[in-house]
């Protein structure tokens, strides 16, 4: 639990680290740029200077700000998004998951949710038009979107029969205790069970996840606030939204759960949909990819090899946040309600019909 | 046990603090606080989902709409107070009563040694036997709940809807 | 049962068929399905069933309350008159709709089997109402009476479901039958043998605050003039006769199936509370000046005659409230369609009149409405050769039945107050009568004539021949 506690919390400091490199980096390629280049190589130490320089600003406090409010918001946001880590499953074995409650991702849901408290808190406490009004964007936004992502999330959770994410994990490769068929169809008789690989990812299991996996992907942009759904903090007309009048180490605070956020969603959409911490490899024949490069569950090598595997497919999804965001154009407010209210809830409920044909066509 | 008892105090002080802060604002975010408490009750009560629902529903879906419309409303300036001493000496006589009332009414009660064991079942709050007893013994209240929600929801549009010539305030 | 399912999906079809822009088809397509849900609430007649997991139960009791909800219905919806021609500001469809969904909620009411249907079915109904109430949006006091019934409303939903919580923690059970078990064989009576007893006592008062919150019994009627006030006429009918009926059958459910053991306990507030809803709903609508309101707390009066009966627990209260609810229904339906086209046709500056003088010559032009407006005022004060009176009897006849010398004593305070009715029922017949007044012929619509054709002659009938339907009931 404790081991499990301080790998995330490493890895949400590092993923900053990493996540606002890359993002300047990948932004300066997509627009035929450098980005940073003038600290260290590459501009690989601006990110230590920039840190640097928040840590020594003053933490302002506006005068007519309702003070404990502003000043306990960032941690509750921050709280918020780090308490989802708990439960999810870093690796195969019980070291590295933080909580192997039952409930699982229904708690992660529940959690997440609450960050949106700290948004409305942050932007009604600074007493400043922009930050209420980035606050009220963030929160409608937000609360829209949960109804497509919960959905799309319970048709994963339908077709796996449990809340765990860590059995969701399992059973998506060669260790699963369960038969896998190809694609999950019993009547085809090609178990695949021992191929594992991406052949017994879920997304791979049941087909038309392909679909989900994409409703799933916007609405957790739009959880994230990320482009192209960044009117909360559309800097062309809130100046910087709900974050307006943070300065220092309470802007580096939110900055920080915002990637913690990217990050916990695509670890998410990794487990639920692209095979967790299993290998991508199917054993062929005799040359036993699969089993290669994945260790034994509860072995030093099964951890190890799970982790990567599960953060390179979540840096991949990061990577993929980062092209849309910079590659989109922002959305109006109306074709964003459109978009969850109209498009994305009636495709995830006839989702929810479908998953629960299908799981009847795989057992 | 002694967790029980500082998660007990702080739901009740917490539960206090939305009666009697001033700030509308403070009052709601100290009802959530409360809901948090109560979930954590019913985590030690291994009610997992019911944990779950509580939180996602009223801590960030329904208190969210709380704090929106406050917020939107801007109740800081707090307009003078309408009721008379009267009023309020009468209310806090009934409401009195009723907290005695309801302090002697329990005082009674003996709540036991603890969970009987031959009875316990620790996965009675989980999801599947939640459904279990939800989609079979309790169908019907379930499935006339719709009409419920659906009746508040056809009745909101319909009083929602702006009309030709409505004076928008 | 079938009824509920029916109505259910009857709600949701009126609601599709707003999509046809025909506002004349509603009105009849709905008076179809309540007539519908009528014969399948029928055809279970003589048989006692338990449905869905013992989570309602129907009898021939509960029929019957069933069918007195479904007529006065059928009633309301045949004086609605489409609700118009104003294509712009009212949405018959959606009120039509809500008003099946809201009988769903009443038919919930009275056959309920388990706490949880009771709580769904008061909260559907009562949604429902706070709806309708706030339809007439352009109307500020409509606003106010949706509002103000809504926040009290849900406070006294919010209490009573805390009774039900401490009703389950002392005795372990939702089903009303399952509490009445507990209730005798735990001795919960006997504070003494029985430390939950308390809690009971708690529970029942709570669930008590909510259910006579819904009938608009003193001291819990202070929303009761402003809300049937500012609601939209027909909506006042549906709620003072639909509403009213369902809320009495439950209480009166709840009272006599699960708590008859500890009558001494809610008997003695009862009392009280009787006396106090026939004084104040008597003596407040004498000073009233507005027909409408005078109706309001006349319907708060009627609850407590209605009370008394559910206190005395004779072997014919069935038959009694049964009979009560049906007379006042329909006298109060036919008096709602006079008020309504009367206060439409005498409207100043757009806004209906609804004064007693506004009744001012009723009779030169319009000698039917006169007429009907009679018989239902005297129905309602209880005049002989009405339903209304025989009403009143079998009452008061159940009141001096009772051994207690308590009940004569309320007896005597509602024959009392009845006297003082009579005083309030006859302003507007002496208005329609004796009054000048320069009112037009109002032409009616040939259902709108029908229904109040239909009424005046069933509380004619009724008061000349009650062994008709009391044989029934």
């Amino acid at each position: 639990m404790f081991v499990a506690l301080l790998i995330c919390l490493s890895l949400v400091l590092a993923n900053v680290v990493i996540g606002v490199y890359t993002e300047r980096k990948v932004s300066a390629f997509m627009q035929d740029r450098l980005g940073p280049m003038v600290v260290g190589k590459y501009g690989s130490l601006q990110l230590i200077a920039d840190l640097v320089k928040l840590l020594l600003k003053e933490d302002i406090v506006p005068k007519l700000a309702d003070k404990w409010l502003f000043l306990a918001a960032p941690c509750m946001i921050f709280v918020a998004i780090f308490a989802g880590f708990a439960v999810i499953p870093l690796g195969p074995g019980e070291y590295l998951q933080g909580s192997q409650a039952q409930i699982g991702v229904f708690y992660l849901l529940a959690i997440v949710s609450i960050d949106i408290i700290g948004v409305l808190m942050a932007g009604w406490s600074s007493n400043n038009k922009y930050s209420l009004l980035g606050a009220m964007r963030s929160v409608a936004q937000i609360v829209s979107y949960e109804i497509p992502l919960g959905l799309s999330v319970l048709c994963v959770v339908m077709v796996s029969q449990t809340l765990n994410l860590q059995e969701i994990s399992t059973q998506q490769g060669i260790f699963s205790g369960h038969d896998n068929y190809l694609f999950g169809l019993k009547s085809l008789g090609i178990d695949v069970t021992q191929v594992g690989g991406f052949l017994t990812w879920n997304i791979f299991r049941v087909p038309f996840f392909l679909g989900v996996f994409i409703i799933f992907f916007i609405a957790s942009l739009a959880e994230c606030n990320r482009a192209p759904f960044d009117l909360p903090e559309a800097e062309s007309e809130l100046v910087g939204g709900f974050h307006t009048e943070y300065s220092g180490m309470r802007w580096a605070l939110i900055f920080l759960s915002e990637y913690g956020m990217m990050l916990l969603v695509s670890v998410l959409g990794v487990i639920l949909f692209l095979g967790g911490w299993n290998s991508p490899f199917p054993n062929i024949g005799s040359v036993k990819l699969a089993n290669w490069t994945s260790g034994e569950p509860g072995s030093w090598s099964g951890a190890i090899w799970g982790f990567v595997w599960l953060l390179a497919k979540a840096y991949m999804l990061i990577f993929v946040q980062m092209w849309v965001r910079w590659t989109f154009p922002r959305l109006r407010v109306d074709q964003l309600m459109y978009l969850t209210w109209k498009v994305l809830t009636p495709f995830s409920i006839l989702a929810v019909f479908l998953s629960a044909i299908w799981r009847m066509l795989m057992i | 046990m002694q967790f029980w008892y500082f998660l007990t105090a702080l739901t009740l002080i917490s539960a206090l603090m939305v009666v009697l802060s001033k700030n509308p604002i403070h009052s709601v975010l100290y009802l959530v606080f409360t809901f948090f408490c109560i979930s954590g009750h019913y985590v030690l009560l291994n009610a997992q989902f019911l944990m779950a629902v509580n939180i996602i529903v009223y801590a960030g879906a329904i208190m969210v709409l709380f704090l929106f419309v406050i917020m939107m409303l801007d109740l800081r300036r707090n307009s003078p107070d309408s009721k008379t001493n009267l009023t309020k000496l009468a209310g806090a006589v009934v409401g009195g009563t009723v907290l005695v009332i309801f302090i002697a009414a329990t005082r009674k009660i003996n709540l036991g040694t603890g969970a009987d064991n031959a009875f316990y079942n620790s996965q009675t709050g989980m999801v599947e036997n939640l459904g279990q007893i939800l989609y079979r013994n309790y169908l019907l209240p379930f499935e006339l709940v719709s009409i419920l929600f659906f009746v508040a929801m056809v009745g909101a549009v319909m009083l929602g809807k702006r009309e030709a010539g409505e004076r928008n305030f | 049962m079938n009824a509920i399912i029916a109505l259910s999906l009857f709600g949701i079809t009126n609601l599709f068929l707003g999509f046809l822009n025909n506002r004349k088809i509603l009105l009849p397509a709905t008076l179809l399905f309540v007539l519908i849900a009528f014969g399948l609430n029928l055809a279970d007649w003589n048989h006692e069933y338990y449905w869905f997991h013992n989570m309602l139960k129907t009898n021939n009791l509960s029929i019957n309350f069933t069918s007195i909800i479904l007529v006065a219905t059928a009633l309301v919806v045949a004086i609605s008159r489409g609700f118009g021609n104003d294509e712009e500001h009212t949405h018959p469809a959606e009120y039509y709709g809500i008003l099946l969904f809201s009988v769903v909620g009443a038919i919930m009411m009275v056959t309920f089997q388990s706490l949880f249907m009771l709580f769904v079915g008061i909260e559907i109904l009562s949604v429902a109402m706070y709806v309708l109430t706030g339809s007439d949006k352009r109307n500020l006091r409509s606003n106010e009476a949706a509002l103000k019934y809504f926040l009290m409303g849900s406070f006294a939903t919010g209490i009573m479901l805390f009774g039900i919580a401490l009703v389950y923690g002392a005795t372990g059970s939702f089903d009303i039958n399952g509490i009445g078990n507990m209730v005798n064989q735990a001795k919960l009576q006997d504070i003494m043998l029985n430390p939950y007893g308390p809690i009971l006592y708690g529970g029942i008062i709570l669930i008590f605050v909510g259910l006579l919150f819904k009938i608009s019994a003193a001291p819990f009627h202070f929303w009761t003039p402003d809300v049937y006030d500012g609601a939209p006429s027909i909506f006042t009918a549906f709620m003072s006769t639909v509403v009213k009926t369902a809320g009495v059958a439950a209480t009166y459910r709840l009272l006599s199936i699960s708590f008859p053991a500890v009558y001494g306990l809610w008997g003695n507030p009862l009392v009280y509370i009787t006396c106090l809803t026939l004084f104040i709903g008597n003596i407040t609508a004498v000073y009233q000046q507005s027909f409408k309101r005078m109706l309001a707390y006349s319907s708060i009066s009627h609850a407590g005659y209605l009370l008394i009966t559910v206190l005395a627990k004779t072997p014919t209260t069935n038959s009694s409230i049964l009979f009560y609810s049906l007379a006042y229904s329909i006298a109060t339906i036919s008096a709602f369609a006079v008020l309504m086209v009367v206060s439409e046709a005498q409207s100043k500056s757009g806004k209906p009149d609804e004064s007693f003088t506004a009744l001012n010559g009723l009779a030169t032009n319009n000698p039917f409405l006169a007429f009907v407006l009679t018989v239902s005022m005297l129905s309602l004060a209880g005049i002989p050769l009405t339903a209304g009176f025989f009403g009143k009897f079998f009452i008061f006849a159940d009141a001096f039945s009772n051994v207690s010398s308590l009940f004569k004593t309320i007896a005597v305070v509602a024959i009392l107050m009845s006297t003082v009715g009579i005083y309030y029922y006859f302003k507007p017949i002496i208005a329609a009568y004796l009054k000048k007044g320069d009112l037009e012929k109002i032409e009616l619509s040939p259902i709108y004539k029908l229904t109040l054709i239909i009424t005046t002659a069933l509380t004619i009938l009724l008061g000349i021949a009650p062994d008709l339907v009391k044989n029934i009931f």
